[in-house]
């Protein structure tokens, strides 16, 4: 039975309403990081939806350290930690995939280490502050507190788990005889992984590393713990954000917080047609 | 343009045996079929010439080679797999193009064989298509063009018609016949078809678990079994079977109520006796030496009939030329020649006489 007009209607309407509560908070924060700082400071009068003056003046001021109608000024802007994120994130998340994308291949294809693919997630089975504090001391003795290499390598180890175990997924899926159709054919073992399994795992890959480098990218414990000044990241300089005279900065929090949610974005939509897996499959006869 | 052998071969798979013992030699521009049930270890015969897997016992050697060892991108063999195995990432032509490029192979030599290829397997309108885009049977010829595209010692063929419908494939086996002798090319072809077997091979080996039962031309295995299994594994329909007793060169079936006379073996003992369906002749009921019988059911095929005649509790078939006309419940008459009948063991199966 075709449904009618009115069930039609009331379908979108549902539709646009668990649409619009999904998305509430990301248009609050859009709407707040435009408005200038007597609409959006907590003595604001009335609540109001859209900016009544839009401004770029939050984002002036995290970029400059100050702007109009703020006495106080910033004396350590955003753009520094926007850098420490990126980097250490996309490093974390560089080095997670090759080395899971490598060893997952192994476990994978050879008969090796079977246990290995259960133990490496044996860190993930602890409250992360439990490893996190242990972690700090050592990489306090290492010398590696508030460098970008000790805060990109602590995002390889803990993100490798996951690298791992999804490219795990995705080579498994990969039959035995394509691989041995290429030996046959003239391709030495690591010629087979680099001119026929790897691009068959493209997608595989590009899902692995949007979900790592989000991973990378939102956090927040590690980066408190192991960052002082030089190499603070976003999530942690955004929890700074505030003065004494004027508490919460929340325009500019809200600023920096949809500039933060611009790289997963540009990824996702660069990576997009990648993740639309399907490639693979159908080659085969049933 | 090459011998391949395996000196007693065997390859265990978690301690079961999937080759066991096995000694095979395909000789020069052969069309070598290697025949069998499922699991019996066809797949994995191929495997080991490859170079894919390597024996746990034996030898196995190209043109007087031992390769045993060796790996498989050395051996120069050609291979089409049982499930295509065609490149999933790549176009069909750059599938059938990949032997040639991974060696490095000048571009316009590339070009010049793959439409060679292609259009001898009449897919060379196909070629920008990645494999998802393609039906079963074209992809089959993808993976056929993607092992002839090349010149290597010999081709190695895992059930590849499998994929192809009845009429389609008794069309390409006969292409694939005359494109072998056109190559003249050694050709090991596995098949669980026995039509395909005796159709197109020069030789068949008859696998069972793991062992070759028998190797010889259609015409050896087919006349000659050495074993009952063989001799119910080929012909259709299969031969009939009845298990009875034999001393001093009289049949004797007791279920059946049948007797009959076998000249030329002297065994004595529990046997199978067997006999093909086109060696039973129906007569009328009550004819002089015939047993009596009923037809069960008759299933027509256009040029020729099988008739299921039950002999008391016992179902043989008989296989007749033309359209001959009987109703199930009839009555008739059978006869059987004891010097046509196959006569096997009953314990090993093995055979202790053929026809006479
Ligand atoms: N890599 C492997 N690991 C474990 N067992 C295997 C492996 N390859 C084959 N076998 C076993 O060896 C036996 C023979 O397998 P094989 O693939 O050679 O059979 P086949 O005759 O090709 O069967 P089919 O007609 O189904 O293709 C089977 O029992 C199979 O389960
Ligand atoms: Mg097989």
């Amino acid at each position: 039975m075709r449904p009618s007009p009115a069930q039609i209607a009331l379908r979108y309407v549902l539709i646009i309403l668990a649409t619009a509560i999904v998305l509430i908070p990301i248009l609050w924060m859009i709407s707040l990081a435009f408005k200038p700082y007597n609409e959006w400071q907590t003595a604001a009068t009335g609540v109001h939806w859209w900016p009544k003056n839009p401004t770029l003046g939050n984002f002036e001021y995290i970029f400059t350290g100050q702007t109009e109608g703020l006495v106080v000024s910033l004396d350590f802007t955003a753009v520094r930690p926007i850098f420490a994120s990126l980097l250490t994130a996309s490093l974390g998340t560089i080095l997670a995939v090759i080395v899971g994308t490598l060893g997952a291949y192994a476990v994978s294809r050879f008969k090796v280490a079977n246990n290995l693919p259960l133990s490496v997630l044996q860190l993930r089975l602890f409250p992360p502050l439990a490893v996190m504090i242990p972690v700090m001391i050592m990489w306090a003795y290492l010398g590696m507190i508030d460098t970008w290499w000790g805060l990109s390598l602590i995002y390889t180890i803990v993100t490798l788990p996951f690298s791992f175990w999804l490219m795990k997924t995705f080579f498994d899926e990969v039959p035995l005889e394509i691989e041995e159709a290429a030996l046959v054919e003239g391709c030495s073992r690591f010629r087979v992984f680099w001119k026929v399994t790897l691009p068959m795992v493209k997608a595989g890959i590009a899902s692995t590393i949007l979900f790592v480098f989000i991973l990378n990218w939102s956090d927040y414990l590690m980066a408190l713990l192991l960052t002082r000044k030089d190499w603070v990241t976003i999530p942690v300089y955004m929890n700074a954000l505030a003065t004494a005279m004027s508490g919460q900065l929340y325009g500019m929090k809200a600023a920096l917080g949809l500039i933060a949610a611009i790289p997963p974005v540009i990824l996702g939509l660069s990576i997009q047609r990648y993740l639309v897996r399907g490639l693979t499959f159908g080659a085969l006869k049933q | 343009m090459a011998t391949l052998e395996l000196q007693s071969v065997t390859k265990r798979f978690d301690d079961i045996a999937a080759v066991e013992n096995v000694s095979l030699r395909i000789e020069d521009n052969e069309f070598f079929c290697i025949f069998g049930p499922p699991s019996c270890g066809k797949t994995t015969i191929l495997r080991l010439l490859l170079g894919l897997v390597v024996p746990d016992e034996g030898r196995i050697l190209i043109d007087g080679q031992d390769v045993t060892y060796e790996r498989p991108h050395q051996r120069d063999l050609g291979m089409v797999f049982q499930n295509l195995a065609l490149f999933p990432h790549l176009s069909a032509g750059e599938n059938i193009a990949f032997p040639l490029t991974e060696r490095k192979e000048a571009r316009s030599v590339i070009k010049d064989r793959v439409a060679e290829v292609a259009a001898k397997l009449h897919i060379d309108h196909l070629l920008h298509k990645p494999p998802a885009q393609l039906s079963g049977g074209e992809r089959q010829r993808v993976a056929i063009a993607r092992a002839l595209v090349r010149n290597p010692l010999a081709y190695l063929m895992d059930e590849p018609l499998a994929a192809l419908d009845a009429r389609l494939r008794e069309s390409t086996r006969v292409e694939l016949k005359r494109l072998q002798r056109d190559l003249s090319h050694t050709l090991i072809y596995v098949t669980h078809d026995q039509e395909e077997a005796m159709s197109i091979a020069d030789r068949i080996a008859i696998m069972r678990d793991g062992a070759i039962c028998q190797v010889g031309t259609p015409d050896e295995i087919y006349n000659r079994p050495n074993s009952l299994f063989v001799s119910q594994i080929v012909g259709s329909p299969r031969i009939n079977v009845i298990q009875g007793i034999l001393s001093n060169g009289q049949f004797r079936a007791g279920n059946l109520g049948l007797e009959l006379t076998c000249n030329g073996v002297a065994y004595n003992g529990a046997i199978a006796l067997a006999i093909r369906p086109e060696d039973i002749a129906i007569t009328d009921p009550g004819a002089a030496g015939a047993l009596t019988a009923e037809v069960y059911e008759v299933e027509p095929l256009g040029g020729h009939t099988i008739v299921d005649v039950s002999l008391r509790d016992d179902i043989l078939k008989v296989h007749l030329p033309g359209q001959p006309d009987f109703a199930p419940g009839q009555a008739i008459g059978l006869t059987l020649d004891g010097d046509h009948c196959y006569l096997f063991s009953a314990n090993s199966g093995e055979t202790l006489r053929h026809p006479v």
